[in-house]
């Protein structure tokens, strides 16, 4: 475990920005927190870099509490990196940004060459070494703050927004090397981001964050839906083009009549057409659209009138083989359905 | 305007021919102001850096205390150090008045607040993400302030040059402190206001000219230093 998160918040000006019951990240993974404008992705990061204090809650790193008191804080910062949406690098040459952390850490002279050498060259910024870091571009900039950032050989990398303001060809180099530090390196990686596929291609794990609060829903499946009212002991809710899923009653609903509802894929079982029960709850015909790897499993849309995501793990994928353009059935489990 | 020629032109021959009384005054205002801008800079700088990095109840208010003190008249500072160390005064037994210390005191009063108001606005331009970005790549509170100090150094530069130019110039602190003795006390400027009442003008003049000098001296190299800093 890397992070444990309780019952944090961080109040500005009398609002509550991030307010954080419980949340736990694990080392060497990929986390992508998404979310919009002012939902409070750069607080989180701020506080996970250990650089902001939460007004109440905790934060454990480690296993260990985190105590908010410079002598503490110091050895923390010093195993993690944020990196800023818009990085700024100090007067002076590359060179000597990059020995910084170095520097600082009273790292010996002879053994800083080696380390910002191979720095640069993992950000393939090996030619500009000498340069004026005012003078490079947004990208150049960017890849050198990440070099800047690993060359202190951090546990935990944190970027707020990487690509962002960035040219295609610099965000891809930087999206590589994210993914590469990660499997050779095993430096956790905590990235927001506003683009899903980012999220997608980089991350298993994705965090949503709304109004400063983790969103339960992720970013797949999401509907807007209408309650349209109880039929026996089930709830029934519209989706677009009249798709009706039902809910138990009993099940904590919302006051509003226009729900936001959320399929969690775990929950959502596809059945062959052969094999479908007509007699079960919330199965639908489908057509199998899409099927594409992605961290390991296999996601799988199926057009039900609406795109829906399903994963496999790649044993189930490789015993039922479904196939593009196959009629199929989704069976939703009372458990996928979360309507908030 | 024939009485202006003949006076600069005497007076240009009397800095070419490096006449020892000007000399004398010249080296008294500039050890005097060299002194006082040293000291202050030693207690300004660090307390601009505390107020601008800091945050304490009556932040505000001291900030416009500072900048209320940029006003503040040569002659009052000259007044208030007068009454402590005048024979009456708490520190007469000190025997510090018509001293050079005495002119470095009063002078010292007058820019601590030059120089920091001007750190503070040198420090609160610079980006707030070099303070982030120095801790977060480890660097104690220690190593960040100096980051933050080197991006602010041609503030901090422009703050110490302003200083001294408000102190050679000055003449309020050093006539009523210094007393204006001739080789002892007598500075550039008091030097001249003297020359005036005599009617004398060419000493006046030539000082006029030399203050003059000073003072497009330094913002010359303050200027090419800043250039060559952007230029590289």
């Amino acid at each position: 475990m890397l992070y444990k998160i309780e019952a944090l918040t961080r109040v500005h000006k009398g609002r509550t920005i991030l307010d954080i019951p419980a949340l736990t990240i694990h080392s060497g993974q990929i986390y992508s927190l998404i979310g919009p404008n002012g939902a409070g992705k750069t607080t989180l990061l701020h506080l996970l870099a250990f650089l902001d204090i939460p007004d109440s809650g905790m934060i454990t790193f480690r296993s260990t509490p985190v105590r908010y008191i410079e002598k503490s804080l110091l050895p923390l910062r010093r195993q993690v990196v944020l990196i800023d949406q818009y990085p700024i690098l100090f007067t002076g040459s590359v060179w000597k940004n990059l020995e910084f952390g170095l520097s600082v850490r009273k790292i010996e002279r002879k053994r800083r060459k080696p380390l910002i050498e191979e720095a640069l060259e993992l950000v393939g910024m090996q030619d500009f070494s000498h340069a004026e870091a005012h003078k490079l571009s947004g990208g150049e900039t960017k890849r050198v703050a990440l070099a800047r950032a690993l060359v202190v050989q951090p546990e935990v990398l944190l970027c707020d927004e990487p690509t962002a303001n960035v040219d295609v060809e610099n965000s891809g180099i930087i999206l590589d090397i994210l993914e590469k530090i990660n499997r050779e390196q095993k430096i956790s990686i905590i990235f927001a981001t506003h683009s899903h596929s980012q999220a997608h291609r980089l991350s298993l794990h994705t965090l949503i964050l709304k109004d400063g609060r983790l969103s339960g829903l992720p970013r797949d499946n999401i509907f807007t839906a209408t309650l349209l009212g109880q039929v026996e002991d089930r709830m029934v809710c519209r989706l677009q083009n009249d798709i009706r899923i039902t809910v138990p009653a009993g099940k904590s609903l919302p006051k509003a009549v226009i729900v936001r509802l959320f399929l969690n894929p775990e929950y959502i079982v596809l059945i062959r057409e052969r094999e479908a029960d007509a007699g079960r709850e919330n199965l639908l015909p489908g057509t199998v659209m899409m099927i594409a790897a992605e961290n390991g499993r296999i996601r799988i849309t199926v057009d039900i009138d609406i795109s829906v995501h399903i994963f496999l793990s790649q044993s189930e994928y490789a015993k039922n083989r479904p196939f593009i353009g196959e009629k199929v059935f989704l069976s939703i489990d009372d458990r996928a359905i979360t309507i908030e | 305007m024939d009485l202006l020629i003949d006076s600069f032109r005497s007076a240009l021959l009397l800095v070419l021919s490096f006449d020892h009384e000007l000399l004398v005054i010249v080296g008294c205002s500039l050890k005097v102001s060299g002194i006082a801008t040293l000291l202050a800079s030693i207690f300004g700088l660090p307390l601009g850096f505390v107020v601008a990095f800091t945050s304490f109840p009556g932040k505000r208010l001291t900030i416009t205390c500072l900048n209320t003190l940029l006003a503040l008249p040569t002659v009052v500072i000259g007044l208030v150090v007068y009454s402590f160390i005048s024979r009456r005064g708490i520190l007469g037994s000190l025997d510090l008045l018509y001293t050079q210390t005495a002119m470095i005191i009063g002078q010292i009063i007058l820019i601590v607040p030059v120089i920091t108001t001007l750190t503070i606005a040198a420090i609160n331009r610079i980006d707030k993400r070099y303070r982030i970005t120095a801790l977060t790549l480890g660097a104690n509170q220690y190593q960040m302030a100096w980051v933050i100090f080197k991006e602010a150094r041609y503030g901090v530069i422009a703050a110490v040059i302003a200083a001294f130019g408000r102190v050679i110039a000055e003449i309020g602190i050093s006539m009523m402190l210094g007393g204006n003795a001739k080789g002892f006390t007598r500075t550039m400027t008091t030097a001249m206001a003297l020359e005036y009442d005599k009617g004398e003008f060419v000493l006046a003049v030539a000082l006029g000219l030399i203050l003059m000098g000073f003072a497009f001296g330094i913002n010359l190299m303050f200027h090419l230093f800043q250039g060559r800093s952007d230029a590289v």
